[in-house]
């Protein structure tokens, strides 16, 4: 028994791996741009979408074919922060967030007329399970693991040792402030659009790497990411860390009590019960 | 979809041909009717949409070809729902007060239980050539047809095909979704009467990413087989991650995933001579599946038609012949003589020779590609049913159970 809650856990610590990739970039845009964009989730279906042609069709390598991915999402996220998300900015978070929806379904229908109907996979090998103490992991799943821990380490330092991460922050605590203080806001909500689409990227990676891809399929993560994201509260991102972990371990053990189809239910009935308790979130600021 | 690009053309240059050539005439006949396809194009069932979309278009480019209906050449709209059963109404909307359409072809379970109502108060004929979902055995029957089998009769064969092929013990794993549910329902009741040990039994929600969790009892219990209902996107990522995981029994599929391209998306090497699949199909040996096979390829570079092929081209066709034997160019007057032309009466295959004995005044029974299509109450046929094996990368026909195995 113990080996099958063991086993349990190393599922729902995956889930949380993928869930912290693909909310970091979420959490980042709401810190710094203040609002909640929807159309984070359709960007990890388009690096996904990237990655799959250039392994698939070009038949090139993951990791190259990975990094390219990535770094096209993340001008993407730029590009649609500069020509959509800027010059609406002024009317409210509301109005943007709007916006995100109508975004999210411009992305989905340019997914849907280059890619087409169906659903694809990676041309890379099955995983390959090992045991650990009687518990099974497979490499995919180890990479997932790691792909969160690389990310969330490298976003620390970054944040703390840069100037960019440094002014990123300062823009998220108060932008106003930051600006009167002289940051450049302009080009600080451009690294900001960068990286947050980068994470998106970086999520679609890990989504290709384990998930069967369909136009629709990074979307349906959406309300996952939302819970983490609520969850985490404002403030530091090391919250999400902790958040996507909480997420993924209890949707993922409730399998064990519960039928399999209360998986997503789970996910927001912590929210509620975490927010009824600590309306912060995880993290130590008001939403 | 070039293909259906070339159908359109093809057909748009006939109605225009045969217009010219038919000259004047009475208003209606001059102006044709119009069906309208609505069927999915995009997501994860776009490979139905497009086999179905064919399907309609060869029998109404015979038809046109063939000298066309009393009410004109007959024009088909086509509309993409994805799936989804609220762009189906807007859609379907769109093809009856817009186009005038008299008949809608072709949605999926989930668009033509949203669309039933809309049918039945516009008096539209609305019809499936797939649609096996049980909410349509409450809601069919006027207006709203399918020829296919109902939901059930797949519970009812992978009952059957679980308990012959002699397993001590079956998995269940379920996409939650009622047409999934309801046959697995009627699957794992054979399953029990059999005294099969059914290892797990779990519905799980489709769009995850992994379903690693759900597998993590299945495997425990390294049951001889599983039965997989689920769409194409989870059941892949399902059979990846219970090979990976050490799965090496047996698996019987629903119909989701009796295409070409599982062999493609899973790997050949991980599913033959080890994977089943359960569909409503048509007797191959059919003399009239024959000749429609011929037709498909001769049309098609020599493609076999794919699932639920047959039962879509007998769909325009009895629609067609429905509103020649009411003389009406209406839904009302289709919904009126549909259960007619395919019940008793002079046996006829083809919409010509159903014409030719409807204008004798003779009463007729269409048996088409698919099989005889006798509606029930419910609006409903019975299907023959086939299992596929997975064999160096194609689905090989490994047993069928012809209508009559499943009428009480």
């Amino acid at each position: 028994m113990s080996i099958l809650i063991a086993q349990y856990l190393v599922a729902g610590v995956v889930t949380g791996c993928f869930l912290i990739v693909a909310t970091l970039g979420f959490s980042l845009t709401r810190q710094v741009e203040g609002f909640l964009n929807i159309a984070h989730a359709e960007l990890l279906g388009i690096s996904a979408f990237i990655l799959w042609s250039l392994v698939n069709l070009a038949g090139w390598y993951f990791i190259p074919s990975a990094v390219i991915a990535v770094g096209i999402t993340a001008v993407l996220g730029l590009f649609i922060g500069r020509v959509v998300y800027d010059p609406i900015r002024k009317f409210g978070p509301a109005v943007v967030l709007i916006s995100s929806v109508g975004v999210a379904y411009v992305l989905g229908g340019g997914l849907d007329a280059v890619v087409g109907t169906g659903v694809r996979t990676m041309d890379i090998p099955l995983a390959t399970s090992y045991r650990f103490f009687g518990v099974r992991i497979t490499d995919y799943q180890m990479a997932v693991i790691a792909m969160a821990a690389v990310t969330g380490l490298s976003l620390a330092l970054f944040m703390s040792k840069t100037t960019t991460g440094l002014t990123i922050r300062a823009m998220s605590d108060n932008p106003e402030l930051a600006a009167s203080r002289g940051i450049d806001v302009v080009k600080t909500s451009r690294a900001t659009w960068l990286l947050s689409s980068g994470l998106a990227g970086l999520g679609g990676v890990s989504l290709a790497l384990i998930a069967t891809l369909s136009t629709d399929i990074a979307f349906q993560q959406i309300l996952t990411i939302i819970a983490v994201a609520i969850l985490a509260g404002l403030g530091s991102l090391y919250s999400v860390l902790i958040a996507g972990q909480v997420v993924g371990i209890a949707m993922d053990m409730s399998v064990l009590w519960l039928p399999a189809g209360y998986r997503p239910l789970i996910a927001f009935a912590l929210v509620i019960v975490v927010l009824l308790v600590r309306p912060q979130g995880l993290s130590g600021k008001s939403t | 979809m070039t293909s259906k690009l070339t159908f359109k053309k093809r057909l748009a240059s006939s109605v225009v041909a045969l217009s010219m050539a038919l000259g004047p005439q009475a208003a209606s006949a001059e102006e044709g009717v119009t069906f309208g396809v609505l069927v999915p194009l995009t997501g994860e069932l776009g490979e139905f949409g497009k086999i179905v979309a064919n399907g309609v278009q060869l029998a109404v480019n015979q038809i046109n070809d063939e000298g066309g209906t009393s009410c004109g050449p007959i024009r088909t709209v086509v509309a993409d729902t994805g799936g989804n059963p609220e762009t189906g109404i807007r859609e379907a909307s769109k093809m009856i007060e817009s186009e005038s359409a008299v008949a809608i072809l072709g949605p999926t379970s989930g668009v033509m239980v949203a669309l039933a109502d809309l049918a039945k108060r516009t008096e539209t004929m609305l019809m499936s050539p797939y649609a096996g979902t049980i909410t349509l055995n409450e809601l069919g029957g006027d207006f709203v047809f399918r020829t296919v089998a109902s939901d059930l009769g797949d519970g009812a064969v992978s009952g059957l095909w679980l308990e012959e092929r002699g397993y001590k013990s079956v998995a269940f794993l379920i996409q939650n979704e009622e047409s999934t549910i309801s046959p697995a329902e009627i699957a794992k009741s054979a399953v029990e009467d059999a005294g099969i040990e059914l290892t797990d039994y779990i519905v799980y929600n489709p769009g995850q990413p992994s379903y690693q969790a759900e597998l993590i009892s299945v495997l425990a219990h390294n049951p001889d087989a599983i039965y997989l209902a689920g769409g194409q996107n989870s059941s892949v990522t399902v059979i990846k991650e219970a090979t990976a995981g050490g799965f090496e029994g047996e698996w019987l599929f629903t119909a989701d995933l009796a295409v070409p391209e599982v062999f493609d998306l899973i790997g050949a090497e991980l599913l033959n001579d080890r994977a089943f699949v359960e569909q409503a199909d048509s007797d191959p040996s059919l003399p009239e599946y024959q000749a429609y096979s011929e037709l498909h390829q001769s049309k098609t570079d020599g493609e076999d038609p794919g699932p639920f092929s047959a039962n879509s081209y007998d769909m325009a066709n009895l629609v067609a012949l429905a509103m020649e034997a009411s003389g009406e160019c209406t839904g009302a007057g289709i919904n009126s003589k549909i259960r007619d032309v395919a019940h008793e009466g002079d046996v006829v295959t083809t919409f010509a020779e159903g014409r030719a004995a409807l204008q004798q005044g003779a009463e007729i029974n269409y048996e088409g590609a698919s099989g005889p299509v006798a509606f029930d109450e419910t609006g409903t046929v019975t299907s023959p049913y086939t299992v596929s094996a997975a064999k160096d990368g194609v689905w090989v026909l490994e047993k069928f159970y012809p209508a009559s195995t499943f009428i009480e």
